[in-house]
């Protein structure tokens, strides 16, 4: 039986890839999988839908005031169907899912509008009625796996607790219906899965056990709120993959909430494009991607890194202005001040309805003016910038080696254990360039910035900066000039400032330390100066950083890094954590900065887009070793390493006129405290067989020059390697 | 003049008054209860017009009932104390005078509440408070006796009669009763009876808080200083130094406190000096916390770091040297006119800093461990920053929230352990007002007199209840925006 089903369910995945998500016919019809959708359904002949929103509207009550969160949101979901929920973070996305769950908190109430499931009112249901649909008709999947599962319980227990629950059954039943979703989300070894707990598994395989979970019960509606953005690509494109297997099989309509536009369009039939609590447009995903009918769904497109785009000849055009607070919103439509279009005394007057595009598929936008906006005109070019061409070696790595000793005992000592976080890494960068190092977590990318930043110091090899060996000294006894010379942007915005500190006050002390200005007037002058080198206002600097966007924060974190001149500056993922408008901007000002002061730029990054877009080499990494390391096009384009050309394909790109292979990765990252011998992609390489002999599993593959520039650490031969086809096609227009 | 009653002529019509509404208020309580078992749960409807609906019917209306009983209960309750203000003496019974007595209190009470709530939204957590219902009775109760205690401290308002002298015949006198003439003090009354020495209870009770109100909060503040300057680096470092620390944190708390107490108070002990040593350890730290702070966070400009740091350090380490030196103990090598104070109560002092320490050592440190992973540590070590200057400047600011909360709530523990020190008599002499010798006195005939040990049992549970209420408060709304 279960290998009947898998046999099906592999017949339909290849090919899907890209047509599916071009509806032009109606969801659940003339669609490969619709047989196998509808037969689940209660009622298949009936086009009744399972979720039906009508003009909610939802607030949260705060001491102050009343803060609307989401207004005038209605959205329709038929059986089988997905809708994509995309916007910025505070544009209610996640609210809408919560009030669909009826779960608002205390201050949150539902304050008009209706929603439907299937037919039945959900605003005046009883609580008992709310737990009998909750989890068993509606399940909901949140972002972060960790969370969502109970530490202290089995996993087996925990998924038995659904059937045992709703459906009633006994111990038995439920055990084998458990054992049977397990199998399902592709786990291997169940049974063991089933007997361990949550912090055993990865947090890959801990999000497909939420999803088993959610799937227990067979629900008819499934939400699933940012499911992925806790995981690294290659298992994002693994649990993306399966839950739209998933979906197709079980026919379960759902509710996918992203603000990645790429991931919805590879995983839904239609979208829903939310702004400041307000749906602007929603429609088919054919229809917004390609005809789109509002200016913020347009902007939103133009500030992506697509394939094509180019940091000097093709910048990003960032969306101007912040995101409105929800009190401080402008009368008439909400995004008229950052709009292109707008017009005063019409888009700032009454609130705006959702008016029909004709000839579309239920394509709706809020625009006044979308019958006089000529929708294809090319984007106004921006300045394009001068090339900067790279000058001379500054850092340069020699055979670097980081090795941690871990006992294995924390009281006793024990057999000592070695974690090779780094193995010989050897590169230059040069100043002016931009090098990315690209690689998913574990990969020994923090800790090549630790060595780097003098944090730790390096167990072998050489960092040498302006030829003087830096690798060994440990931060407090390196010289002010040299700390100064080497900083770094952090990640994460809301952790980078110290929030109870002042703006200000953290840039002059970073004034202070690097020696910078002769006293406190000379600092605050300075101060004010890197502050519009960041293009911050200058009364930022009186301000907390709570007062902050998480966009701002960032500006601050370059601020604070480029305060001692620094010449090389390594950002660790600096608009990672970014809304897509934001990232653009952020991005263009580092390389603004870049540019005027010659910096070299090293930039850690998993997404290959923005890489592709500003790096002027990649690197990139896997458990400790540098894989493949070229100028961005070598890297980009065939041959390629097997893990950069699985990377290149598990990027979702929203781009409908994009083609990519669909290569998705079995298996996890092995630990750094285990790695595999040989190779050390051999456990999840896809063209291991392509290579004679046991030649992967015994042999650490050397360095390879393809060409100049060029390096590889593999084992194919030259041959099978020219052969590769590109993994991104962009189709002809 | 007649021994005063209770209420006296304002019982008249407030006490039947105040039965009435209290039996109402009970009475709709519990018919709300038994209703509500048998009525389905409460959902809120969104009418068509866009308006929300809430309880109706008979529920609803007695939901609304309660709401104006309780008001009319406080409004009664505040009339006991607000209405003998006007009174002539004597005619509003003994809760009248004692209100009478207290209009300073009163007065300071309102004003900062007024000013506090008239400026609440830039007074910060502060300010946020006085949203929070339990935290304002709270921060009234503590208030209440922190003004006591300053009133009758710097002022000597308030009490009636000096708390040591003794008048014949009124030996366990009942609350109310005549003083004789020529030995009255302000009032001709001891408003709450007289002791087992005859001694005014009303005056030791209010005398008594000057006591726990000058020593818990200074006491706990040196227990944060010792407890965050070793637990700061326990939580940074982490490894051998903090496993030792842990340790030794572990070894105190495992203790009996109390026995550790008989100890510390034994006199031979004491002749030992280890009280004295242990005085001279503790309170360096505060010196050692303040130096730290002063010199990483100006460090870089030497002339500006000199000129904070040597008057400061001057000061308290003269401060310092005249807090351990004590004539007659085994640190005794000031000159007199050099030595400004001499503590008391210092063994009590040191106790009690003591056993507090290694509490605020472990949150700190847990705190600690937490905070050394954000981005903002990591951007400090990346610039270069001394270890010290990061745990001080970026993680302790950071630890505020909690350690506020717990700063309430150990003046509660410290006020409580105060008590029980007093209780047993350990380091304090048998005449001193504080609460918990008074206690222990009024214990001695609690089956004959209840009167000399209620009130200051009271007093304590008013103030200990008042910081929890107001840690809970605080906790409450730090964790709200």
């Amino acid at each position: 039986m279960d290998c009947a089903r898998k046999a099906s369910r592999t017949d339909t995945v290849p090919g899907q890839t890209r047509d599916l998500t071009h509806s032009d016919e109606v969801p659940g019809q003339a669609r490969d999988g619709t047989t196998e959708r509808t037969k689940h359904l209660a009622n298949p002949t009936t086009a009744e839908p399972i979720l039906e929103i009508d003009r909610l509207s939802i607030s949260f009550f705060t001491r102050l005031r009343e803060i609307p969160a989401v207004m005038d949101f209605s959205a329709t979901i038929m059986p089988g169907e997905a809708l994509g929920l995309v916007g910025e973070s505070g544009c209610g996305k996640s609210t809408v899912a919560l009030g669909v769950m009826q779960d608002l908190g205390t201050n949150g109430r539902i304050v008009g509008g209706s929603i439907k499931f299937k037919g039945e009112e959900m605003n005046t249901m009883s609580p008992a009625r709310l737990r009998e649909i909750r989890g068993s008709k509606i399940a909901m999947i949140y972002q972060e796996p960790m969370a969502s599962l109970n530490p202290a319980m089995k996993i087996g227990k925990q998924l038995m607790e659904v059937p045992l629950i709703h459906d009633k059954v006994n111990e038995k039943e439920a055990y084998a219906r458990a054992l049977e979703v397990v199998t399902d989300v592709k786990l291997p070894d169940p049974k063991r899965i089933l007997n361990s707990y949550p912090h055993q598994l990865s947090g890959g395989q801990q999000q497909r056990i939420v999803i088993a979970m959610a799937l227990m019960s067979k629900p008819s509606l499934l939400i699933l709120d940012e499911p992925t953005t806790a995981l690294d690509v290659t298992v994002e494109a693994a649990v993306v993959q399966l839950v739209k297997d998933l979906g197709r099989k079980y026919g379960t309509s759902m509710l996918f909430i992203s603000h990645n536009l790429g991931l919805v369009l590879e995983t839904c039939d239609r979208i829903c494009v939310m702004y400041s609590g307000e749906a602007v447009e929603r429609g088919s995903i054919g229809d917004v991607f390609d005809d789109m009918q509002h200016p913020y769904t347009q902007a939103l497109f133009r500030s992506i890194p697509l394939p094509g785009a180019d940091k000097n000849d093709r910048p990003l055009v960032a969306i101007p202005g912040n995101f409105p607070l929800p009190h401080e919103r402008p009368k008439g439509c909400n995004f008229g001040p950052r709009c292109d279009y707008f017009q005063a005394g019409r888009c700032d007057q009454d609130m705006i309805p959702m008016v029909r595009v004709a000839g579309d598929d239920r394509h709706q936008t809020r625009c006044l003016r979308n019958h006089e906006i000529d929708w294809n005109a090319p984007v106004t070019a921006a300045a394009t910038k001068i090339k900067h061409v790279p000058g001379q070696v500054v850092l340069k790595m020699e055979n670097l080696k980081k090795y941690y000793e871990v006992a294995a005992n924390a009281l006793f000592g024990g057999d000592r254990k070695v974690v090779k976080a780094n193995e010989t890494l050897s590169f230059e960068a040069r100043e002016g360039e931009t090098l990315a190092i690209v690689g998913e977590s574990g990969c020994g990318k923090s800790t090549f910035a630790k060595l780097l930043m003098g944090l730790e110091t390096a167990t072998d090899g050489q960092i040498l900066l302006d030829n003087i060996s830096i690798g060994d000294v440990p931060i407090e006894k390196r010289s002010t000039k040299n700390v100064a010379d080497i900083q770094m942007v952090f990640q994460n915005p809301f952790d980078t400032l110290n929030p109870s500190m002042s703006v200000g006050r953290q840039i002059i002390r970073a004034l202070e330390i690097f020696g910078i200005g002769k006293n406190d007037t000379e600092r605050r002058a300075r101060m004010l100066e890197l502050l519009d080198l960041v293009k911050l206002p200058r009364a930022f600097a009186d301000r907390m950083p709570r007062q902050l966007s998480g966009g701002q924060k960032q500006r601050v974190g370059i601020a604070r890094a480029f305060a001692g001149d620094a010449r090389i500056v390594v950002a660790d993922e600096p608009v990672s954590a970014l809304d897509v408008s934001v990232q653009a901007a952020v991005t263009d000002l580092l390389m603004d900065i870049q540019r005027e002061h010659n910096t070299t730029l090293l930039f850690i990054s998993h997404d290959l887009s923005i890489v592709r877009y500003l790096a002027d080499r990649v690197m990139v990494m896997y458990l400790g070793h540098v894989v493949e390391l070229g100028t961005t096009d070598q890297v980009f384009s065939p041959p390629y390493h097997p893990y950069t050309e699985a990377l290149l394909s598990a990027v979702p790109i929203a781009d409908t006129r994009v083609t990519k292979k669909h290569i998705v990765l079995e298996g996890e990252i092995p630990s750094a405290m285990n790695p595999p011998p040989g190779c050390p992609f051999q456990t999840r390489c896809g063209w291991k067989s392509q290579v004679p002999g046991d030649l992967c599993d015994t042999q650490v593959p050397p360095v390879r020059l393809l060409a100049p520039g060029h390096q590889v650490k593999c084992h194919l031969d030259d041959a099978t390697l020219a052969a590769m086809e590109p993994v991104i096609q962009i189709a002809a227009e | 003049m007649d021994p005063l009653t209770w209420t006296g002529g304002l019982g008249a019509f407030l006490n039947p008054a105040l039965a009435i509404t209290a039996a109402l208020c009970g009475i709709v309580l519990v018919v709300q209860t038994g209703l509500r078992m048998g009525s389905a749960a409460v959902t809120l409807q969104s009418n068509p017009d866009g308006t929300l609906q809430g309880r109706g019917g008979v529920l609803g209306a007695l939901d609304t009932a309660l709401i104006y009983l309780v008001w009319a209960l406080v409004a009664l309750l505040l009339a006991y104390i607000v209405v003998p203000l006007v009174m002539p003496y004597g005619s509003a019974g003994i809760l009248g005078e004692i209100t009478r007595r207290l209009l300073p209190v009163w007065i300071a009470l309102v004003a900062t509440f007024a000013l506090s709530i008239r400026f609440k939204r830039r007074l910060g957590l502060y300010g946020k408070l006085f949203d929070s219902t339990v935290g304002m009775i709270g921060f009234v109760l503590v208030m209440f006796w922190v003004y006591v205690a300053a009133f009758v401290g710097v002022f000597d308002m308030i009490v009636t009669h000096d708390y040591l002298s003794q008048v014949s015949g009124l030996k366990n006198a009942l609350p109310g009763v005549m003083v004789p003439d020529g030995t009255q003090g302000v009032i001709p009354h001891y408003l709450l009876g007289g002791d087992n020495l005859a001694r005014d209870i009303f005056s030791r009770v209010m005398a008594g808080s000057v006591f726990v109100i000058a020593i818990a909060p200074l006491a706990t503040i040196f227990a944060f200083m010792v407890g965050i300057t070793l637990g700061l680096p326990a939580g940074y470092y982490g490894g051998k130094f903090d496993t030792a620390l842990s340790f030794a944190a572990n070894l105190i708390l495992a203790f009996p406190v109390i026995l550790l107490f008989y100890l510390l108070v034994t006199p031979e002990i004491v002749q030992t000096g280890i009280p004295s040593y242990m005085a001279a350890f503790l309170f360096a730290f505060p010196l050692i916390f303040i130096g730290v702070l002063i010199n990483t966070r100006y460090y870089t400009q030497p002339a500006k770091r000199n000129a904070i740091i040597l008057p400061v350090l001057g000061i308290l380490g003269w401060l310092y040297l005249s807090a351990i030196n004590a004539s007659g103990t085994v640190i005794d090598f000031l000159p007199a006119w050099a030595d400004l104070f001499d503590i008391s109560v210092l063994v009590v002092f040191v106790s009690v800093v003591f056993v507090n320490a290694p509490t605020v050592f472990r949150i700190v440190r847990g705190l600690t461990l937490d905070l050394r992973t954000r981005d903002y540590v990591a951007a400090a070590q990346t610039r270069g920053e001394g270890a010290w200057y990061i745990m001080l400047w970026e993680i302790l600011p950071n630890a505020r929230g909690p350690l506020i909360v717990d700063f309430c709530l150990r003046i509660g523990y410290t006020t409580i352990l105060l008590g029980t020190l007093g209780f047993f008599g350990l380091g304090l002499s048998s005449e001193s007002p504080d609460w918990g010798t008074t206690i222990n006195e009024g214990r001695k005939l609690l089956l004959i007199y209840i009167h000399p040990a209620l009130p200051p049992a009271m007093a304590l549970l008013s103030l200990v209840l008042g910081l929890n209420l107001l840690a809970d408060g605080l906790r409450e709304e730090s964790l709200k925006d």
